[in-house]
């Protein structure tokens, strides 16, 4: 980890003014100036075109909340013919200590045929899914979707409790019974620190 | 955290470790957490006690007031029990936290309020009209696991450290006065000789740990609560919980409880001797 | 009893314009997001957040903004007469209403909508000012947790003695009905009063002098909180650079 030079900044110290940087996270501007939100360090980062952002570093991460365009780990916990209901555990890679109510309407399963789906082929209550949000929904829940190569069913039991080895983009398997299920599967790609 | 939050796998993990002792903190199933207790951080209670381990935090507070008997132990003075939960996340509970405490509660009075526990005749002013009254008031500000046994041993340290004032009667043409001194030299302690503590055994797969974590809890299937004393007697038995046990588990328990008590019992009151001994500044919450 | 003596003395030995010793420590508490524990005096509070997190109460959710649930208790112990309800009785209730809009003006609620912020101070000594430490430890708490705010919230209690204004009031101080009691928060940086509450009757002439008083009041807080976050800062980023 970079040494942390100079000196801490604490809420409500100016930063700068709009003229010269950009407001970035952790900052507010106020008549014209930028002033501190967070407690932690200073961090000028520069930007082509554009004039450089000032952001707080901190290193506390106990505001992770769902915002669109995140990719979370959630937990189906009920499937209806229209939407899934399901719980998110991890933003990110960062896990929650209180999770989220999340539903996954049919229409945002997949990208394609979206008309052609049927609820029940691609998840079923247990399954663990990477979806991501694409609304902050109404009062019970955020609306997820899953309709990217990407995004899916991680990981599922069968009906005999095993767990599931994934054959295509639609089908996994179960080694024991060597019985094949519908899921919509997600092509996992190389996980980066988003 | 309530059992369903907890993965199938995890719960499974800690049946393997407790079946071969050794449990996910590395302790094996009859070792208690280390814990720091300090005494006598409340200025206006007559005495007072906090406990800390990682992740629990507990604070007793003892006020003694004159008051009346209960009806039923007229010649004795009584103990009156509160634990307050409140700032303890309340969706980390199952079922209502008012019902939780009040648990608490109870068990505290059944196993504390009673003459073989504390010396409660000496607590008499009048016999029959004003006795004192110690209100022992616990305030739970985060657990991990194991919060009755916790509250137990803040609560013996705080009764250690609570020192009650000198009352004199003075008999006033046939109306009794009451005057409390407010000379140091003139107060009294308390004996707590026989002052239990209560340790919880908690069966997971087939063997019984001892100071479970808040996980472990969520895998037990039943638990035995067992009160014992510095001369290491049993005090109060109560079995909690949704399993049952065999009654050799139970005699097995009561043993293991007993030898887990022996330390526990010694240490507490070596430190709380140090302490009183010392007389150094109380850091309180300022403590690292 | 004077509360100001013949030598400009007050019954606890400080002078008129003077805090009482203030002490503050961030992160008391391990597994609260955010904690932090103060001692004004004799008054000891302690705060503790948990939070931003799912609303609980599907009535209580904003779409544009958090929701903060306060609450304030005092511990049955905390008084010199034992209190029989820590919370829940009328005056919990009001003070948590109060804080709530208070600390809903400072934290910049619109960035977590959807969501619940849960404040909890317990007041485990009062010896007068209460309300001032309350806010105080609340303010080192949401620090402590990383929740974003305008600027610290200082408060001090301010009254009128004898035509003399005294800061910092005790609980023998408070206790005089006949002398006003004025509670202040401000925003020290812009000097933006956020809480301004008083008891009694003040006469419109000492007003102005008894509102100096108290944003000095504030300011002196406001001194050695930010000195206390900065310490606490350094001495994270040290442990963290040193693994």
């Amino acid at each position: 980890m970079a040494a942390e030079v100079g000196n801490p900044v604490i809420p409500g110290q100016r930063l700068g003014s709009i003229d010269q940087f950009s407001a970035g996270l952790g900052t507010y501007v106020r008549q014209r100036h930028i002033y501190a939100s967070l407690v932690g360090y200073k961090d000028i980062i520069s930007q082509a075109g554009q004039l450089p952002k000032i952001q707080i570093k901190t290193g506390n991460v106990s505001c992770n909340l769902p915002t669109i365009g995140k990719v979370v780990t959630a937990k189906v916990l009920n499937v209806n013919p229209r939407f899934c209901r399901v719980l998110i555990i991890c933003i990110g890679t960062t896990p929650l200590k209180e999770p989220f109510k999340g539903t996954i309407r049919k229409e945002d399963i997949r990208a394609t045929e979206k008309d052609k789906v049927d609820m029940y082929n691609c998840f079923k209550p247990g399954d663990a899914v990477l979806a991501e949000v694409i609304s902050l929904g109404d009062p019970r829940s955020y609306y997820l979707s899953t309709a990217k190569n990407e995004l899916g069913v991680i990981f599922a039991k069968s009906t005999a409790g095993h767990p599931m080895v994934p054959i295509s983009w639609t089908e996994m398997q179960c080694p024991h019974t060597e019985k094949i299920e519908l899921r919509k599967v997600a092509g996992i790609k190389y996980w980066t620190d988003s | 955290m309530s059992s369903s939050t907890l993965s199938e796998g995890r719960k499974q993990f800690i049946v393997d470790g407790v079946t071969q002792d050794c449990r996910a903190d590395g302790r094996r199933c009859i070792d208690f957490r280390r814990f720091q207790i300090e005494t006598g951080i409340v200025s206006n209670t007559n005495g007072s006690a906090r406990l800390r381990q990682y992740g629990t935090d507990v604070l007793v507070g003892i006020k003694a007031e004159i008051g009346q008997p209960k009806q039923e132990r007229s010649n004795t003075g009584h103990l009156e029990f509160y634990v307050d939960c409140s700032s303890y996340n309340t969706t980390e509970i199952d079922g209502h936290i008012g019902d939780f405490t009040t648990q608490l509660t109870k068990s505290l009075e059944r196993i504390y309020d009673s003459e073989n526990v504390l010396d409660l005749k000496s607590l008499t002013i009048i016999a029959g009209e004003q006795v004192w009254v110690l209100y022992i008031d616990a305030v739970v500000l985060e657990c991990c696991g194991n919060l009755l046994d916790c509250i137990s041993i803040a609560v013996k340290a705080a009764l250690y450290n609570t020192r009650i004032p000198g009352v004199s009667v003075n008999d006033e043409e046939g109306v009794l006065e009451l005057e409390i001194s407010d000379d140091p030299n003139d107060e009294k302690k308390l004996s707590i000789d026989k002052v239990p503590v209560i340790v919880s055994c908690n069966k997971i797969g087939h063997r019984y740990v001892v100071d479970a974590t808040q996980e472990e809890e969520c895998c037990s299937s039943g638990r035995l609560l067992i009160a014992v004393n510095d001369r290491n007697n049993i005090c109060s038995l109560q079995k909690s919980g949704t399993g049952s046990l065999d009654p050799s588990t139970i005699f097995e328990m009561i043993e293991t409880a007993r030898q887990a008590a022996v330390p526990l019992n010694q240490e507490l009151l070596q430190t709380l001797k140090r302490e009183e001994r010392s007389n150094n500044d109380k850091c309180g919450f300022f403590a690292n | 009893m004077e509360i100001i003596s013949p030598e400009g003395l007050r019954i606890d030995g400080r002078r008129p314009e003077e805090i009482r010793r203030f002490n503050c420590r961030l992160g008391v508490l391990s597994r609260a997001d955010g904690s932090a524990y103060l001692e004004q005096g004799n008054t000891k509070a302690l705060a503790s957040i948990n939070g931003p997190h799912q609303a609980g109460d599907k009535a209580k959710i904003k779409h544009d903004r958090v929701h903060i649930n306060f609450q304030y208790s005092m511990a049955t112990f905390s008084t010199n007469e034992r209190r029989n309800r820590p919370k829940g009785d009328k005056r919990s209730i009001d003070i948590s209403q109060l804080m709530r809009e208070i600390f809903q003006s400072a934290i910049l609620t619109d960035l977590y909508p959807k969501s619940q912020i849960d404040i909890h101070v317990q007041i485990l000594q009062a010896d007068g000012g209460n309300y001032s430490a309350c806010i105080n430890a609340a303010t080192l708490a949401l620090m402590d947790a990383g929740v974003p705010m305008k600027d610290f919230i200082c408060s001090c209690t301010a009254s009128l003695v004898d035509s003399k204004t005294i800061i910092d009031v005790n609980n023998s101080e408070e206790l005089h009905f006949s002398n006003p009691l004025l509670t202040l928060a401000i925003l020290p940086t812009s000097e933006e009063i956020i809480l301004c509450q008083m008891k009694s009757r003040l006469h419109a002439d000492h007003l102005e002098d008894i509102l100096k008083a108290g944003i000095k009041g504030c300011k002196d807080i406001y001194e050695i909180m930010h000195r206390e976050v900065l310490n606490h800062v350094r001495e994270a980023a040290a442990v963290m650079n040193a693994t």
